[in-house]
């Protein structure tokens, strides 16, 4: 009876999850099976057109190492710049700690759209850096800072900290002080103690942060064509190409199923990599 | 072995005083308990000698060298905490070896340090298990060996079994106790638990707002507190209040109870004043035939614990409660005597409120 309750507690969610995830991706698979036609989304039969032709075109193949590669660089940067700033909130005191926490939430209160065209207005050729080193003398042709990865991996960067930060400063608040007193009272030092105790123990939430910032990365749409403007080509832009442009449903499913199978593998084998036997 | 020496120990934070002047010396091999209710100073002054707070004035002292500016990591101690503070990714093993790695000790070395220091808390089979996959007592075992295996000048613990259950709570008194003095090292220990401090002890340090009110062997604490308020806090305490009667030439002073009998109080003879305050511990009083004690009394509770029984007792004198054995066939409204013995018997100061001390 017990159990009977606590599922009929789930069932809510398991309904929703079912009706808009688990039929959704079923649809999409069935999609991607079917023959290309011309005039219509998709014409009648089975093919594995659409996954052929992915990997047959170097244009679409080669966007898929593509966009690993800007989650990955991402997260990385993420993390390099997420890390310090938990570390800061987690060991502030009470009185700063609700500020610095507004402070790495307040990008999210803001559209996501809204964002990535400020990166356009800061970036562009004409934007607000180029403009000021050409008014100072500095460059007399402006840098290229937008529509390549440097701009889009920025971009990213910036809106996506939050959900490394987040994390970060769980796994961070979550431990106990005194491991570190501990610690130094073993004779550690500082460095030490971040290198052998503090970080390692972070561990659970640096998984967390990179899973959750990789998989973000890799299929947000907005700040990769607003800051790349077509020309950083990721399997997300060219799926919503050919779906919605193209009117290529079949392709469009199989190369959707081919980024989320990859990215399932690449979030497998770091979560192999970064396993935690103690925990 | 390391002598411990706290010199006129101050820390404020802001302006508040958390240590008003902390005088302690802790001899080679002691083992000594600072005692007191929470907010007294005793965890303040631990992190003091470990160096985790940096103290106000005064010194502190390791066998005469003055190591109060010196950082925690280069103090040479052992500590356990509370919460055991184990490294919560490294196995039982690698726990111990942490400390020795810092020392720069080489590899053979330390894992025979570490074979013999998880020997000795009893943990052999557990070296490769995590923290996680032990108990509480198992892990407080491994807080202690991580913190003896580096063989540091002394050893600092921070109540490392109030998390503990009472049973567990016994028995790791016990197995502490006996490390301690199998090792010998000098130990200075933390707890608001009066029979863990007095078990324990050599010595026991009572603190109260940040003083010291009372540093003696446990018996004297107990027996012979300094002052009321000690009195009260360490164990249950009868105060009463009593008359003077007469200082007899040969030494100590009569009081007389209410209904008449005198009672003779031999310790402290010299004590000022027209009133006495006199402390008698429950089990230090025996309940008699109403015509065979010093003092007349009704019981209004009795309490059935086990090994002993309480009894709360009206009597002219207050409520006075005394502890007897089980043998005793007592019940509630039953009028009996009371029977004090004059030896045991503890005046002191008046510490109360608006009394002078």
């Amino acid at each position: 009876m017990k159990r009977f309750r606590a599922y009929f507690l789930i069932a809510p969610t398991a309904a929703l999850l079912f009706l808009f995830v688990i039929l959704p991706y079923v649809t999409v698979l069935v999609m991607s099976f079917r023959a290309p036609a011309d005039g219509q989304p998709y014409g009648q039969g089975f093919s594995i057109g659409g996954y052929t032709q992915f990997f047959r075109e170097s244009y679409y193949a080669i966007s898929l190492p593509q966009t690993l590669a800007l989650g990955m660089a991402t997260t990385f940067f993420c993390l390099l710049l997420g890390y310090p700033i938990a570390l800061h909130i987690a060991t502030a005191s009470r009185k700063w700690r609700g500020l610095l926490y507004g402070i790495v939430l307040s990008p999210l209160l803001v559209g996501i759209v809204v964002r990535s065209y400020g990166w356009t207005i800061l970036l562009g050729n004409s934007g607000v850096i180029n403009s000021t080193l050409r008014d100072l003398g500095i460059i007399t042709r402006p840098l290229p800072l937008m529509y390549n990865n440097f701009g889009v991996i920025l971009a990213l960067t910036h809106v996506f900290l939050p959900f490394m930060v987040l994390p970060l400063l769980s796994s961070l608040q979550s431990m106990d002080p005194a491991i570190a007193q501990a610690a130094r009272s073993l004779g550690a030092k500082r460095l030490t103690i971040f290198r052998r105790i503090t970080f390692p123990v972070s561990m659970p939430g640096v998984q967390a942060g990179c899973i959750l910032v990789f998989v973000l990365a890799i299929s947000s749409y907005v700040t990769p064509s607003l800051v790349g403007g077509m020309r950083v080509k990721t399997t997300t832009l060219l799926v919503i190409d050919a779906l919605i442009d193209q009117f290529q449903w079949p392709f469009g499913s199989a190369m959707a199923l081919i980024l989320a199978v990859s990215a399932g593998i690449v979030v497998l084998v770091f979560a192999r990599l970064t396993r935690m036997k103690w925990n | 072995m390391t002598e411990v020496s706290l010199r006129a120990l101050k820390k404020y934070y802001g302006k508040t005083a958390a240590l008003k002047g902390i005088s302690l010396d802790v001899n080679h091999g002691e083992f000594i308990s600072l005692l007191g209710p929470s907010g007294c100073g005793k965890s303040t002054t631990l992190k003091c000698i470990a160096g985790f707070e940096e103290i106000t004035q005064g010194g502190i002292f390791f066998d005469n060298q003055d190591i109060s500016h010196k950082l925690p990591e280069n103090r040479d101690i052992g500590m356990v905490f509370q919460s055991y503070a184990l490294f919560p990714h490294m196995t039982v093993a690698q726990n111990l070896a942490f400390g020795l790695e810092m020392r720069r000790v080489s590899k053979s070395e330390i894992k025979e340090r570490v074979m013999r220091a998880m020997d000795m808390v009893q943990l052999t089979p557990y070296a490769d298990r995590y923290p996680k996959a032990l108990s509480g007592g198992q892990q407080q075992r491994v807080a202690l060996a991580r913190a003896l295996v580096i063989e540091p000048a002394i050893l600092l613990l921070d109540e490392p079994l109030a998390n503990l259950d009472a049973k567990l709570r016994d028995e790791m008194r016990g197995f502490i106790r006996d490390l301690q003095k199998r090792v010998g090292i000098t130990t200075i220990y933390v707890t608001h638990d009066q029979d863990e401090a007095m078990t324990m002890s050599d010595r026991v340090v009572v603190m109260f707002d940040g003083e010291i009110a009372q540093a003696a062997a446990p018996e004297d604490v107990y027996n012979a507190p300094a002052s009321e308020r000690i009195a009260r806090f360490v164990g249950n305490a009868n105060i009463l209040d009593l008359a003077i009667s007469a200082r007899p030439e040969g030494g100590g002073i009569e009081t007389r109870l209410p209904g008449g009998t005198t009672l003779h109080v031999t310790a402290s003879a010299d004590w000022a004043g027209e009133r006495l305050r006199i402390m008698a511990r429950p089990e230090q009083i025996m309940l008699t035939a109403p015509e065979h004690g010093q003092l007349g009394g009704r019981i209004a509770k009795r309490y059935f614990s086990g090994g002993h029984v309480e009894y709360s007792i009206d009597t002219d004198c207050d409520e006075i409660a005394v502890v007897g054995p089980t043998t005793q066939n007592l019940k509630e409204g039953d009028t009996v005597g009371l029977c004090f013995d004059p030896a045991r018997l503890w005046p002191m100061p008046d510490d109360r409120d608006g009394a002078a001390p």
